[in-house]
């Protein structure tokens, strides 16, 4: 198949003219979210999960006049909490998540931004109990929105609120007969900076 | 006002979402299991019998064991933790091997056990043996801590004698864990003469159940 040269010549330049309009941040920020298992062994017993420190890098691109398209890695570390009738509530296993959206994002009003996204999360393997192999790699669905400030050239401070929804499963609960899958929704709020090349 | 087609775009994510939002897990029935509770003859007014059920309070965990440092036997021990800490989920239970046995939940010898006890569960495997001494202490609601277990070898220096070690050791972990009776299945770790290397479906459904049956006794001391 023949290429024109023009288009090749604008495919491109396109590309490289827009990285001159690249955006990264860095955001710390906490994630919590609904419960991730509810099991039943003479009592009911549900695994919460605790507030996560997490960690997210972004980059993005104008793809549009208005809108940009761009990915977000969150690195998360959390820890539950299992509740069940009878017993006092105590700590559970540990749990790391990392994972890997890309989106849609452009103005509301002003400063304010929203975003889209989907891409996938998986539960990093930890030492023992229902995160001891992993889990699978699963799909998330995100939204969110953004707030910019900006404090001078080409850095800024952005406030980030993030939503996902995940169908929650691990490897471990899988092999202990678990069936089907756990809704699980997730708010996040985080604090960062965004550098934008002029 | 926020422009059509991003109106749009949210509202087919918010549908997607909402489409999806409609699960729940399903937990595993458990009930492939043999009973494990003590079975303690008591006289009031008349003979009696209780059935009770035992197993170590979060509170006390990680569960302290010293083991007799000889042919490996903490090697052996300290597999059998893994393997039962890897049976259950919540962390219900763990383990961690100690260097002074005064201040040990649980003592491992490598050697015959003294003269007969009241309540004994013995084990016995071709090339090493095994026993478990449950004290109910004063009352039958408590458990005597340090537990007792004992491994040895019946005939030194036997070619299986490491993995017999190794079954025996786990299978007395066991008993000390809460499971005071033995399975009937010759598959089970806890069966009377075990020979599995791993806990079966029964063992792991057990050792899951008695983790979640609230404790009718209390470890006591040391």
């Amino acid at each position: 198949m023949r290429i024109p040269s023009t288009t090749l010549a604008l495919a491109l330049l396109i590309p490289a003219a827009l990285a001159g309009q690249a955006r990264y941040g860095l955001t710390l920020g906490a994630t919590g979210g609904t419960r991730l298992v509810t099991d039943r062994i003479f009592q009911d017993i549900e695994v919460t999960q605790g507030l996560a420190p997490t960690v997210t890098l972004s980059a993005s691109l104008p793809v549009s006049e208005r809108e940009r398209g761009g990915i977000e890695v969150a690195l998360g570390f959390g820890k539950t909490r299992i509740k069940e009738s009878g017993f006092p509530t105590v700590d559970g296993p540990d749990f790391k998540t990392l994972s890997i959206t890309g989106g849609v994002q452009g103005p509301i009003i002003s400063t304010l931004g929203w975003r889209f996204g989907a891409g996938l999360l998986k539960y990093l393997p930890d030492k023992e109990g229902i995160f001891r192999s992993g889990g699978p790699l699963l799909l998330i669905l995100s939204g969110g929105a953004d707030y910019r400030l900006p404090i001078g050239g080409p850095v800024g401070v952005v406030a980030r609120l993030r939503y996902d929804y995940q169908r929650f499963n691990t490897d471990e609960l899988q092999s202990s007969g678990f069936g089907r899958t756990q809704d699980v929704h997730r708010l996040g709020l985080g604090l960062g900076i965004e550098y934008q090349r002029p | 006002m926020i422009p059509r087609p991003r109106l749009l775009l949210g509202a087919t994510f918010a549908a997607l979402a909402a489409a999806l939002a409609c699960s729940d897990m399903v937990s595993p029935t458990r009930s492939t299991r043999y009973d494990w509770r003590l079975i303690v003859d008591y006289d009031s007014a008349g003979p009696r019998r209780d059935t009770l059920s035992f197993h170590w309070p979060r509170n006390r965990l990680p569960v302290r064991i010293w083991v007799e440092d000889s042919l490996q036997l903490p090697s052996r021990v300290r597999e059998g933790i893994a393997l039962w800490k890897g049976a259950l989920l919540y962390g219900e239970w763990d383990g961690v091997i100690v260097s002074d046995s005064a201040t040990a939940d649980v003592i491992v010898r490598l050697t015959q056990p003294p003269p007969q006890i009241p309540i004994r569960l013995a084990g016995r495997v071709l090339s090493c043996a095994g026993a478990t001494d449950v004290d109910t202490a004063t009352t039958r609601f408590e458990l005597a801590v340090p537990v007792r277990a004992y491994v040895f070898p019946t005939i030194p220096g036997a070619a299986d004698l490491t993995q017999c070690l190794r079954t025996v050791a786990a299978h007395e972990l066991g008993h000390t864990l809460g499971l005071f009776q033995h399975s009937s299945d010759s598959l089970d770790l806890m069966f009377s003469e075990p020979t599995a290397q791993f806990l079966t479906e029964r063992d792991v459904g057990t050792i899951t159940n008695a983790y979640h049956l609230t404790a009718d006794m209390i470890p006591v001391g040391p």
